[in-house]
């Protein structure tokens, strides 16, 4: 329907009725002023002012808003039912002023008052017909909305029968009436509303329906009492369409009435189940917000006491699962420590301590007769997670037989959800140990980077490349360099047994203890014996070690001392990977051959004999391999190791190189042996190129 | 890693199977560190079935070393692959313990 139209409804239902009384008024003799008007007038007036009534309240927007079904009633009492006391009100005044003279002579009061009554009753009517489909349409199937079009259809056309003035035989009309009234029966069915209203609003429903009822009896009364009146000379309410819709409304509160009366005993029911619903969502919505498990379970005990009514309860938690953050492992609801000791110790004493079970009458058990407290019946369910119960709930009701499986069937839906949210907890928890364990760890690895030498030394005599790779954040791989007086060169290799953190401690001790031992001794009497060489290095560093090295932990090193003066190098090796070299003069690459034990094997002053020097000579263009076993063990497709052969191999194709172009030929064919498999040790790789002092002119 | 025990009047052959790393040390180990190990006179470890041996795997014999020489139990291994040889050979082991080729000379030992 337009607007405009809707807009003009109202003033064209004002101008019919007015219309309607003058027309009445000149039939009552009341206005012989007025004329005498045909009598169709009053017929034709007074439905199209009902037509318009309804068509303005048929497109209204829907009384109904969301749930609010006792602000509909109550505004529908507050309109129409206030009209209906108006009616009244009229009515008395109209019987009160019947005695004086000037009205006496005419029937003016008389047929005003009794037109104006038929119009409140028409927005009555028509404010309770549309109050009555939006409930009959709440939630309903477009079949049932198709139905409805059809009644209002069919109503409307006994209207239009009456505003045409057809007037069909009572043996037509009669049953037509009493269909269309059974129609409305059956519609009246429709009141499923009555299923979402609260414990208190229903009973506030049921006075607001009867409240209705008594406005329509008003009504009814008043032109039951009219009708009979001799002054009573035109319009009729009688006829088909305000006779259905009055008997629809009245019909339609009725059954609302007794359905939301009959209601009331299984509300209880429906209202429980609803409140199970909530308090389920309660639980829920308890981990999104990121509370602690005390609260959980505080708010599970709460919801479990509420749900089946239960008069005490207590929570027992298994102090090993409870969670980190709750400081008690025992929540009371309506009873006293002691007296669910009582219990407990009872409980236990009979072996039921743990498992889900309800007790009828603790009476009846046998040890049970002598406590202090009267409950008799008894629940008990254990809070089940995924590997171990998180602990047990009992609750207690003074009465027996109070408990049934349906309400362990409900708690057990309310315990799973509860463990399932303390899961979650600890789970967010343990994420968020591990993410500052993960930084802690980049910390140490930060630190450890600072361990190994960023500048390499650096003379016109050798050339160092060097290379390392840690297979966890902080590794067990380490080397360093020291420059010695008279022109002399340290450089030690090392690799801790075993990986990550403890390895870690144990690298950065042979740091300290390296920087320690090289340190000039001033009661040397040479200048060679100023510093210690380097079996007498590892002695000392075993020595050292064997206070604070783990008893299953040792230490593989060599030290090499470079002495460029001499054109040589002295070397000890203690359990150290060999050492592979290229010799420039001979062309020929190998590895050195020594004997030395790995240092914390032995932990006495026998060590010594285990550890020797080697020196040798060397020639500019010789180079030296210095690596640890993360290199020769890396592992490759079928476990293969990438073994000396294969280094040596590769130091043969590139020995007149580059250091770094050694080093970096090496880790390239190390990459391509060990893609796609996980490094299992750390890495380390040194690559020395000695040199000419000054470069051949 | 599989590690089966073999006592007999005073000896204890212990048959080491698979690659002992540092998860299966432990196993090596609590077989190690029982008290009664130290009433045999000798503890012989066949390593014919060991394919490969990690630096924790020598960690436990390391550790135990100086308890069996404290107690004079000898401890000899034999049958040893080559691979396996070499990391003993490279730590220096092998000037420290005993390591026969086979369990003739082991029992000899």
């Amino acid at each position: 329907m337009p607007k405009r139209l809707l807009s003009f409804l109202l003033p064209f239902s004002l101008l019919s009725w007015l219309l309607l009384l003058l027309s009445a008024l000149s039939h009552s003799g009341a206005g012989q002023w007025l004329g005498d008007w045909p009598q169709w007038t009053t017929q034709l007036t007074q439905g199209a002012f009902v037509l318009s009534v309804f068509l303005y309240y048929r497109y209204q927007p829907s009384p109904l808003q969301g749930q609010a079904f006792v602000k509909l009633l109550r505004r529908l009492l507050l309109g129409p039912g206030l009209l209906a006391l108006g009616c009244v009100a009229l009515h008395l005044v109209e019987r009160l002023a019947k005695d004086e003279p000037i009205f006496n002579s005419n029937s003016l009061l008389f047929t005003s008052i009794y037109t104006l009554n038929l119009g409140l009753f028409v927005i009555f009517l028509a404010r309770t017909n549309y109050a009555w489909r939006a409930l009959v349409l709440f939630r309903s199937s477009s079949r049932l909305q198709r139905e409805w079009t059809v009644f209002e259809v069919l109503l409307g056309a006994t209207l239009l029968f009456r505003l045409v003035g057809v007037n069909p035989p009572n043996y037509i009309g009669i049953p037509i009436v009493v269909l269309l009234g059974l129609y409305g029966i059956y519609l009246s069915g429709h009141q499923k509303w009555v299923a979402y209203l609260s414990q208190r609003d229903k009973w506030n429903a049921v006075l607001l329906q009867a409240g209705l009822l008594f406005g329509v009896l008003v009504f009814v009364q008043y032109f039951r009492v009219t009708q009979a009146d001799p002054q009573l000379i035109a319009p009729r309410p009688q006829y088909a369409f305000l006779l259905l819709t009055a008997f629809f409304s009245t019909f339609y509160a009725l059954m609302g009435l007794l359905v939301t009366f009959f209601n009331m005993p299984i509300a209880d029911i429906i209202e429980q189940r609803r409140n199970e619903i909530l308090r389920l969502q309660r639980l829920t919505q308890i981990i999104q917000r990121g509370q602690t498990s005390a609260e959980v379970y505080n708010i599970l005990l709460e919801s479990a006491v509420q749900t089946v009514h239960a008069e005490a309860a207590w929570l027992d938690l298994d102090p090993g699962h409870a969670g980190a953050d709750v400081a008690e492992t025992s929540f009371y609801y309506n009873l006293v420590p002691d007296q669910a000791s009582v219990l407990r110790g009872l409980l236990k004493g009979h072996e039921l301590a743990e498992g889900e079970f309800i007790t009828n009458d603790l009476n009846l058990r046998p040890g049970f007769g002598n406590r202090p407290q009267a409950f008799r019946s008894l629940l008990q369910l254990p809070l089940r997670g995924l590997h171990y119960n998180y602990g047990i709930l009992h609750l207690l009701k003074v009465e027996p037989h109070t408990f049934d499986r349906e309400d362990l069937n409900i708690l057990q839906t309310f315990t799973s959800q509860a463990v399932l949210s303390i899961e979650n907890l600890e789970l967010v928890r343990t994420s968020l140990e591990n993410q500052r364990t993960q930084e802690e760890l980049k910390i140490a690895s930060q630190v450890q980077d600072s361990l190994i030498p960023k500048n390499l030394p650096t003379d016109n005599w050798f050339e160092i490349s060097s290379h390392s790779l840690a297979a966890k954040e902080v590794g067990g791989d380490f080397y360093d360099f020291l420059h010695l007086p008279g022109r002399r060169l340290a450089v030690i290799i090392g690799d801790v047994s075993g990986k990550g953190v403890t390895a870690a401690f144990h690298m950065a001790q042979m740091k300290g203890i390296f920087h320690s031992l090289m340190q000039e001794n001033p009661l040397a009497k040479t200048e060679r014996d100023k510093f210690p060489v380097p079996s007498r290095f590892m002695t000392q560093a075993n020595t050292a070690l064997s206070h604070c090295l783990e008893k299953s932990s040792f230490i593989t090193s060599s030290l090499y001392i470079i002495d460029y003066e001499q054109g040589g190098f002295v070397f000890a090796r203690a359990g150290h990977c060999h050492t592979l070299y290229y010799h420039a003069l001979r062309e020929e690459v190998f590895y050195f051959e020594s004997t030395g034990l790995g240092l914390g094997i032995i932990r006495n002053e026998t060590y010594e004999k285990h550890i020797k020097n080697q020196f040798y000579d060397y020639s500019p263009g010789d180079v030296m391999v210095i690596y640890t076993d993360g290199i020769v063990e890396a592992r490759g497709e079928g476990g293969a190791e990438y073994g000396e052969d294969r280094l040596k191999l590769r130091l043969e194709e590139t020995y007149y190189q580059d250091a770094e172009d050694i080093k970096a030929f090496i880790l390239k064919d190390l990459n391509a042996f060990t893609q796609g498999y996980p490094i299992h040790d750390d890495q380390t790789l040194l690559v020395i190129k000695f040199k000419s002092a000054q470069p051949p002119l | 890693m599989k590690v089966t025990a073999q006592p007999s009047a005073d000896t204890l052959t212990l048959i080491l199977d698979g690659e002992l790393d540092a998860s299966s040390a432990i196993v090596l180990d609590t077989e190690l560190a029982k008290p009664d190990i130290l009433e045999y006179r000798k503890v012989l470890v066949d390593c014919a079935k060991l394919s490969y041996i990690s630096s924790a795997g020598l960690g436990v014999f390391i550790s135990h070393l100086q308890r069996f020489q404290d107690a004079h139990v000898k401890l000899v291994f034999f049958n040893m692959q080559e691979k396996v040889f070499n990391v003993f050979e490279i730590l220096g082991l092998d000037a420290l313990m005993t390591i026969v080729p086979s369990a003739t000379e082991a029992e000899a030992a």
